[in-house]
């Protein structure tokens, strides 16, 4: 069967800027929380345009290289378990096969409006369930008032930790964890699956090695960009294959996240973690509120749902505004974080000066 | 790396970025009928373009950071 032919985006000087600076933002979130800010990227693509099939192919085809990039730096700072990355790298790459076939499937049998659904719904799912958690768990952590405290392994990691099975336990120093690969592959393969769905592996990949394995959020997340570095490579060119990478959007986005990726790198080293799952959490709520809105325009389009053109436009352009709205508050959010770790750094130093010179 | 050795970096992979953007630019429609065809070896041009943009972008924003000052805080 032929794929539907898809429509690639006519590049004006408005689609470009506005490319450029949703790298940036992306890339600064992505550094930052090490999901690749994926997340954001195919929605804004999606909301100038573009099919999301065709979105989710070229953004995997510009965080692959990202990833490689985020990855060494983080790698330098101490905070990647290559060993686990490699593991979890193995069975995301059949989880991102599946997944690319999934999306194949669904736009010769559906069309664009299809896809747009698909993943859309895929969206609004995984975000609300990993948002809320994340959101949960940093409420959680404020409450306690140990802001800046190690943090606890969670109760399931534990037993998973504890739990013995003879020929498959693998050990990984830099996450300083013990546990069975019977755990690590599935969350790999969900990973991958979930990464050809929408572009980012990285909120089944992060939340699954801190909650499920035990790791910490800044290795867990340092980690995903190892995994992400992969799946996006092999995902590429899948979607390569059947012609659906906009090589042109992918290299824009690139200009402007790769300035982005570095700055959120940089970043991590300067805050407690609970502000990384803060920042995830914030962002991730108001991105799955702005693809449930245009939930509705797409059923329309589908004829599942009967909507006026008055609705449609409306609800197309309150879901631009809070897409635009979650990287305002994830960018002010990171940087602001930063602001204040560097000036804390600053006046320490100056402290032991002082102290120094007594 | 001194301040000298650092801007010429700079300089140069600045150019080497600027000068594929501007390829990209001037040749857009033979790039898009090349990187959306599905024979051969052709499905493997949009990873080697983002590999090579990658490195040499990345390259560019690294030292920029650097020049501004904007640096990581080395951990004990």
């Amino acid at each position: 069967m032929e794929l539907h032919a898809v429509q690639f985006l006519d590049l004006t000087v408005a689609n470009v800027v506005g490319l450029l600076v949703i790298g940036f933002v992306g890339g600064v979130v992505s550094g930052f929380i090490g999901s690749g800010g994926a997340f954001v990227l195919t929605p804004a693509m999606m909301s100038i345009g573009v099919p999301a099939i065709v979105a989710v192919a070229s953004n995997m085809c510009h965080k692959f290289p990202k990833a490689i990039v985020g990855a060494y730096r983080r790698y330098r700072f101490g905070q990647v378990d290559v060993k686990l990355g490699l593991v979890m790298s193995a069975s995301a790459a059949a989880g991102v096969w599946i997944g690319t076939g999934i999306q194949h499937a669904i736009n010769v049998k559906f069309g664009e409006a299809g896809s747009n659904l698909y993943v859309s719904l895929a969206f609004v799912i995984v975000l609300t369930i990993v948002g809320g958690l994340v959101l949960y768990d940093t409420l959680r952590i404020y409450r306690s008032g140990s802001l800046g405290a190690v943090e606890k392994t969670a109760r399931l990691a534990k037993w998973i930790q504890a739990l013995e099975v003879p020929g498959t336990m693998m050990r990984f120093e830099t996450a300083g964890i013990r546990v069975s690969a019977l755990f690590i592959l599935p969350l790999g393969f969900a990973t991958g699956v979930l990464a050809a769905t929408i572009a980012v592996g990285g909120f089944i990949g992060v939340p699954g090695m801190i909650y499920v394995l035990g790791v910490s959020s800044l290795v867990a997340s340092a980690t995903e960009l190892v995994i992400a570095f992969v799946m996006g490579l092999g995902g590429t060119y899948i979607f390569a294959t059947h012609g659906l990478v906009d090589i042109r959007l992918a290299l824009i986005l690139l200009a402007g996240s790769l300035f982005g990726v570095q700055l959120g790198a940089i970043g991590t080293t300067y805050v407690k973690p609970y502000v990384i799952k803060a920042v995830m959490a914030a962002i991730m709520l108001i991105v799955a509120l702005s693809r449930g809105l245009v939930v509705p325009v797409y059923l329309a389009q589908l004829e599942v749902l009967e909507l006026g053109a008055y609705s449609r436009a409306w609800l197309q352009i309150a879901s631009f505004w809070l897409l635009i709205l979650a990287l305002c508050v994830g960018g002010f959010m990171i940087i602001g974080a930063m602001l204040r770790g560097h000036r804390a750094v600053v006046l320490q130093g100056k402290q032991k000066q002082v102290l120094q010179a007594k | 790396m001194s301040k000298r050795n650092l801007y010429l970096k700079l300089f140069v992979s600045g150019v080497a970025s600027t000068s594929l953007y501007f390829l990209l630019y001037f040749y857009e429609s033979e790039i898009m009928e090349g990187f959306t065809r599905t024979d051969g070896f052709y499905p493997m041009l949009p990873v080697l373009a983002a590999l090579l943009f990658s490195f040499t972008h990345g390259a560019f924003t690294a030292y920029f950071w650097e020049a501004l000052g904007v640096t990581a805080r080395r951990t004990k």
